[in-house]
């Protein structure tokens, strides 16, 4: 089969010792970044990428990928340990993680959601192999109008389905257009939104970004709730394992239920929380009645649920982001972005253009979560130690890093009061329930929706009726009007349905 | 300050930036242009987007629907002062760094931080601030070949 000859090519490309050195660089990395609050995988991956520009396009995108294995990985040692969620998907964990750790289970709850984690992997990763390239070959076919469509359905999703608050999202997301469109334009070459003003006019860099509005807006954030990291010691004895083996064999369904809940949502943008919380509330009906009231007091299945939907979420995340070039959660919006900065072209031709490029990556998910698995088991107390790093140490050491990171990018020093400036926006867009992933997302992509808006309306020479064609435009655009207007729709299809009830009742 | 405050006050300062989007994109052209939409056009749509959304953001925060809770504090008390306490150090590294390069005024930064927030003894103070930056310098500088900010003195002062 054409598909598993390109996986051994792939895992040959991967399986090279150099690879194979930096996937368990980066996974180390990525543990100890998703562990420590205010860092998340988008953050570690935005960090390194001035480090990848040395390195060639195939070991680069697997240093990337790993360290965002390994922030998922580590996301869960903090939320179990610590009750204190490092990332949104990991909030359902600390249901039954924090109380089984406190009954002085650690060990036995760490052990169940790292295993729980790669079964989400491999599912999510058995979609990225087979599935993938599949929709690629379909995707070659599309054009600027489609290319359009789908960013529509991209943004749309995020509006109707994600975050509390859908008119902050639509806020949040035009801007994050406009600061993409910031600088030079890439059609006519004028200056756009300059001002005169020279700092402006290199625009503003989505990793800059980044690590402003998740790296130190999150600090800020840590540090005004007052966090106080008084977890509960942990080893991991043999037993653990084991006893997870078991456990595993017991609740195999909700594993299994999880992992694909997790791929099918993370198929979506911004899907890993949602599908974290529909897991761990399907695991819960589907138990008796004597196991249900166990949910919440520390029940291994409501560590399994989450744990393997949020990773399995994560892994598919990857599935457009190769296939289409629209990354599924924020950290695949920085790979991506790194994709462009080493002069690839995201999008269904890198499986024509770079086979190696695209399957060493998808073999070296294979690699990093079977290698991060066996990291994390072995050193999960190493791991949660460096929570126990005193605050004031590392919360300058945190701010030191970011600002490497965000000058790296560019060499300029602009840049770095820019992430100061991010990071305000970041702390007051939180509390204020702005949505940022989408936001990081246009400015990532605003380049590349901008281009298909205008390539498909010059192709139509001004006619918007090129966005409405069968047989792929229409029913995406459709798709994407009823999904953006959903919380609008929802309460009136409720009240219609109301009423109908109310009519039939009073005949 | 209470939340709803802040949330008016935040909507209103994007709906600003916005409106300033908006006039500078209409200057561009927003409009057709020889071939095809002028540059202004992507912007112009956007910042429409975002200021008709803002005038809604305002208005369910003044009728209480907006998904926030409304009186709450924005910032809950005795939260400022960390914030700060965190937030104005870190620019002074930043502003120290276009006189000293990054290195340096991270050291300073970070024993000032550990010193004066932290209130841990010297000893620690040295055994962190000195050796941290180092090990970075050695490590983008020599091994990645990615240069920091120098600043004005820098390039003096850490000379290997």
């Amino acid at each position: 089969m054409d598909i598993l000859t390109n996986l051994a090519f792939g895992l040959k490309v991967a399986g090279e010792p150099y690879n194979l050195m930096v996937a368990a660089a980066g996974l180390t990395l990525g543990i100890i970044v998703g562990v420590l609050p205010g860092l998340g995988g988008a953050n570690g991956c935005a960090i390194l990428i001035p480090v990848t520009f040395i390195m060639p396009p195939v070991a680069a995108v697997i240093l990337l990928s790993s360290i965002y294995w390994g922030s998922l990985y580590g996301g869960c040692i903090c939320s179990i340990l610590f009750n204190i969620p490092g990332e949104p998907w990991a909030v359902a964990t600390t249901f039954d993680g924090y109380p089984m750790a406190k009954k002085g289970q650690a060990g036995r709850a760490l052990s169940a959601a790292f295993f729980a984690h790669f079964c989400g992997a491999v599912l999510g990763t058995i979609a990225l192999t087979f599935f993938a390239p599949v929709l690629a070959a379909f995707a070659l076919r599309f054009g600027p109008p489609e290319v359009f469509a789908v960013m529509l359905l991209t943004f749309s999703a995020f509006v109707g389905l994600v975050g509390k608050s859908p008119i902050k999202t639509l806020v949040a997301t035009a801007f994050g257009f406009i600061l993409a469109s910031v600088g030079i334009d890439i059609v006519s070459g004028e200056l756009r939104l300059t001002f005169g003003l020279t700092p402006l006019m290199g625009g503003f860099n989505f990793i800059v970004a980044v690590i402003g509005l998740f790296g130190i807006g999150e600090i800020l954030l840590t540090v005004e709730e007052g966090l106080k990291f008084e977890g509960v010691k942990v080893r991991m004895r043999w037993s653990d394992i084991t006893s997870t083996f078991r456990d595993m064999r017991r609740y195999w369904k909700t594993l299994l239920l999880g992992s694909f809940v997790g791929v099918w949502m993370g198929f979506k943008p911004g899907g890993a929380t949602p599908a974290s919380f529909m897991a761990y509330g399907f695991a819960k009906e589907a138990m008796n009645e004597e196991e249900r009231a166990q949910f919440g007091k520390g029940h291994v299945a409501g560590i399994f649920a989450p744990e393997s939907a949020a990773h399995g979420a994560g892994t598919s995340a990857l599935i457009p982001m190769i296939t289409l070039g629209i990354p599924g959660s924020p950290t695949a919006a920085v790979i991506l972005g790194g994709l462009m900065i080493w002069g690839l072209q995201p999008g269904p031709m890198l499986f024509v253009d770079k086979p190696d490029f695209v399957w060493g990556l998808i073999a070296s998910t294979w690699y990093g979560n079977i290698i991060g698995l066996l990291i994390v088991v072995a050193f999960a107390p190493a791991f949660a130690a460096v929570l126990r790093a005193p605050f004031p140490i590392l919360m300058p050491l945190l701010i030191f890093i970011c600002a490497i990171g965000a000058y790296a990018v560019n060499n300029r020093m602009i840049d770095i009061w820019y992430m100061m400036i991010f990071g305000v926006i970041g702390w007051a867009f939180k509390k204020l329930d702005y949505n940022m992933a989408p936001m990081l997302l246009a400015l990532v992509l605003g380049d590349m929706a901008e281009s298909a808006m205008r390539q498909s309306l010059i192709m139509s020479q001004g006619s918007l009726l090129i966005f409405l064609h069968p047989p792929i435009t229409l029913p995406l655009v459709i798709a994407a009007a009823l999904i953006g207007s959903w919380p609008w729709l929802a309460p009136m299809v409720r009240r219609m349905r109301g009423k109908g009830e109310g009519q039939s009742a009073g005949h | 300050m209470i939340t709803k405050t802040a949330d008016i006050l935040v909507a209103i300062i994007l709906l600003g930036f916005g409106l300033i989007v908006m006039w500078d994109s209409f200057r561009l052209g927003s409009g057709w242009g020889m071939e095809g939409p002028k540059a202004g056009f992507f912007p112009f749509l956007m910042a429409a987007i975002a200021v008709v959304g803002c005038v809604v953001v305002v208005r369910q925060a003044m009728k209480g629907t907006s998904s926030v809770k409304g009186n709450k504090p924005f910032v809950p008390s005795g939260g400022m002062k960390p914030v700060l306490t965190v937030f104005v150090p870190a620019c002074g590294m930043i502003l120290l760094t276009e006189v000293v390069g990054l290195y340096v005024a991270a050291m300073i930064y970070l024993a000032g931080y550990i010193r004066i927030v932290g209130e841990y003894r010297w000893r620690t103070v040295l055994l962190v601030s000195i050796p941290i930056p180092l090990i970075f310098y050695w490590v983008f500088e020599k091994i990645f070949l990615i240069p920091m900010p120098a600043g004005m003195f820098g390039a003096q002062i850490l000379r290997f």
